[in-house]
């Protein structure tokens, strides 16, 4: 057992006008978890603590949280592994969420972004024959299993950097939610789904990996990625997002380097003048200083192998 | 703050190219184009180091984190194609100064590596050009081959310019941190590698939340603003925290935070915090000429803070 101290975000929507935080010190083994550490608290000094939780132990993916900056599941986080010098843990609610009670947060957004992908399986043949099994083959059947390990804890929503600019952007779990309707070999409604994600800014993700620390390695990164691949083969091309993807695929195949000049004239449209007029001030900021990409790109040593690759994998390019 | 996972990692290893400080290089696309003045300083520093990068001049883009977008292998074999041209110039080190560089090559290694069936197909396509990967070659950015190999000990009685009262925020850029499974030299949630060399070179690390966060670079073109917001989201929290100067391992997140916060004041405040290259600072530091690391081809000028702090007169940038 040892002396540890919970500082607390507390707030009520219903009666404060701010948050504050509270320190909590509690005898605790560090060999606990988090969410034990709360538990306590809870019962031991102050009921009006307020958290979800259920499971204790990642299946229900209630009690993600934000621990001393970073978010995760409470349950699944050793105290010891987050223990600041001065023996304190400091609990927040998830980020990018309105919050309701201290840790309990408004879930709405995350939901009905869930809810517009039609989460359900949609069959050709739905209304023939109700009692017919529809099988999938153990091959089909491994592209779903990482995602079907989600437990909607949100801990990827929260974690996403673009979420937290422009709520519109559809955020990691939703998009890894529909990569695995469009790749389940029962489902007839591929091309309404990618369509439909694609609305949904699939193309605003950052690549900035932080849904790499999703509690249940559903790894919505990899899923955003496969999702971008599926959407630019059933001909989702005339978006900033596809045409950049194909014009970098093309600079590559054709001088081995990422021409900067072209991929952005080609990304934006080269007719699109207003999209063009856009960059404009800040390409002339950098051309001020000499920041200059060149306007032609010298292929690289032995371009005519990069060329090979390219084309012995079918590679797609604008 | 305990970090367990660090703690878990395998010894580090001393490379062939280390204990001949002859590197393979590979620059990528950026540091030879947009921004030189990361190629050039990355040179001079590696004299005044007495290393020598041999640059792979035959070298593919790495495929930037966009390449998989439009095929899931392509990356992977234009980087054992890569690898292949170090072995052939029997180094075992490729030396990156760039975060995704670094994260999208090691991806590639890894999945080479682990997985047969991807090595072959690899060596199938290089085969065409008389081409194969053995297996022999790690990636490691230039910030993890400076402390590992050269030491932050050493580092800091190299130091001749010392970075005195310099208060410098890190910005990490994603690539070179996560995902963990693929880089894994420090704790993505907690790394301190750009910390401990600012405190070696003289400065002083500023901490704020910022430091591990997105720069937006690959999202700048989708959609109006996404990018500017998440730089003036980041430089902003830095500025408050007491930052005079950000540091970056990662050209694309030089671009995004120098480019971008003269957008991001409308809604964030002015923070114009200027954006140091890695081997720029460290340059400098050690005493390399500052006219020469293309300090002057900054939007944001480092110079006021540079001359504030007795460490390079305004002209030079």
């Amino acid at each position: 057992m040892g002396k540890i101290t919970l500082d607390l975000f507390r707030y009520d929507q219903a009666v404060d006008d701010e948050p504050h935080r509270e320190r909590i010190d509690i005898d605790f083994p560090e060999t606990s978890t988090v969410l034990d550490a709360l538990e306590y608290a809870k019962a031991e000094v102050d009921g009006s603590i307020s958290f979800r939780r259920s499971c204790r132990s990642a299946i229900c993916g209630s009690c993600s949280m934000n621990i001393n900056g970073t978010t995760g599941l409470a349950c699944k986080t050793p105290i010891r592994d987050v223990l600041r010098a001065d023996n304190s843990v400091k609990i927040d609610p998830m980020p990018n969420f309105e919050p309701m009670k201290d840790m309990v947060v408004h879930m709405d957004p995350f939901w009905d972004k869930y809810a517009r992908l039609k989460p359900y399986l949609q069959p050709a043949d739905k209304d023939e024959d109700h009692e017919r099994e529809r099988r999938v083959s153990p091959e089909d059947m491994k592209k779903l299993v990482a995602v079907a390990n989600c437990v909607m804890c949100a801990t990827c929503y929260a974690l996403c950097p673009v979420v937290s600019v422009d709520p519109s952007f559809a955020g990691p779990a939703a998009i890894a939610y529909a990569y695995r309707f469009i790749e389940d070999t029962r489902d007839s409604k591929q091309a309404e789904r990618v369509a439909q994600i694609s609305d949904d800014y699939l193309w605003l993700c950052a690549h900035c990996y932080a849904c790499s620390y999703c509690p249940k390695h559903v790894d919505p990164q990899d899923r955003i990625i496969d999702t971008k691949r599926r959407s630019i083969a059933l001909g989702q091309t005339d978006a900033p997002g596809p045409r950049h993807a194909l014009v970098v695929a093309k600079t590559i195949k054709q001088t081995g380097m990422l021409a900067e000049n072209e991929v952005i004239a080609g990304t934006i449209g080269r007719f699109n003048f207003k999209g063009l007029l856009k960059v404009m001030p800040l390409g002339l900021r950098m051309a001020s200083k000499g920041k200059i990409p060149p306007l032609f790109m010298h292929p690289v040593q032995k371009v005519e192998e990069i060329r090979t690759i390219f084309e012995s994998m079918e590679v797609p390019v604008a | 703050m305990a970090v367990a996972i660090t703690d878990a990692l395998p010894p580090k290893r001393r490379s062939k190219s280390a204990e001949a400080k002859r590197y393979g290089f590979f620059p990528g696309c950026v540091a030879k184009e947009s921004c030189t003045e990361l190629f050039n300083s990355t040179l001079l520093l590696a004299d005044k180091l007495g290393i020598e990068l041999v640059e792979l001049t035959a070298a593919s883009c790495c495929g930037a984190s966009v390449l998989n977008d439009v095929n899931r292998d392509v990356a992977r074999v234009l980087n054992a194609r890569t690898y292949a041209q170090a072995e052939a110039l029997g180094l075992d080190d490729v030396i990156t100064i760039c975060s995704t560089c670094t994260g999208h090559m090691r991806a590639a290694n890894k999945e080479l590596l682990e997985d047969e069936s991807r090595m072959e197909q690899a060596n199938g396509i290089l085969g065409k050009f008389n081409t194969s990967y053995k297996g022999t070659v790690s990636v490691r950015h230039l910030l993890w081959m400076l402390i590992d190999d050269i030491g932050l000990d050493e580092l800091s009685k190299m130091v001749v310019n010392p970075l005195k009262g310099l208060k410098v925020a890190p910005f990490y850029g994603c690539h070179i941190i996560r995902p963990e499974s693929v880089n894994g030299w420090e704790s993505a949630r907690n790394p301190h590698s750009l910390e401990d060399l600012i405190t070696a070179l003289g400065g002083e690390p500023v901490d704020y939340a910022g430091k591990t966060r997105c720069c937006g670079f690959h999202v700048q073109l989708e959609k109006d603003g996404i990018a500017a917001n998440m730089v003036g989201q980041n430089m902003r929290i830095a500025k408050d925290a007491g930052a005079e100067a950000v540091l970056t391992p990662c050209p694309l997140c030089h671009l995004a935070l120098d480019g971008y916060q003269a957008d991001s004041a409308a809604r964030w405040g002015r923070t114009d915090l200027p954006t140091f290259h890695l081997p720029q600072l460290v340059a400098l530091a050690l005493g390399v000429d500052a006219t020469r690391l293309g300090l002057k081809r900054h939007v944001i000028s480092p110079g006021p803070v540079l001359q504030a702090h007795d460490l390079a007169p305004m002209h030079v940038a």
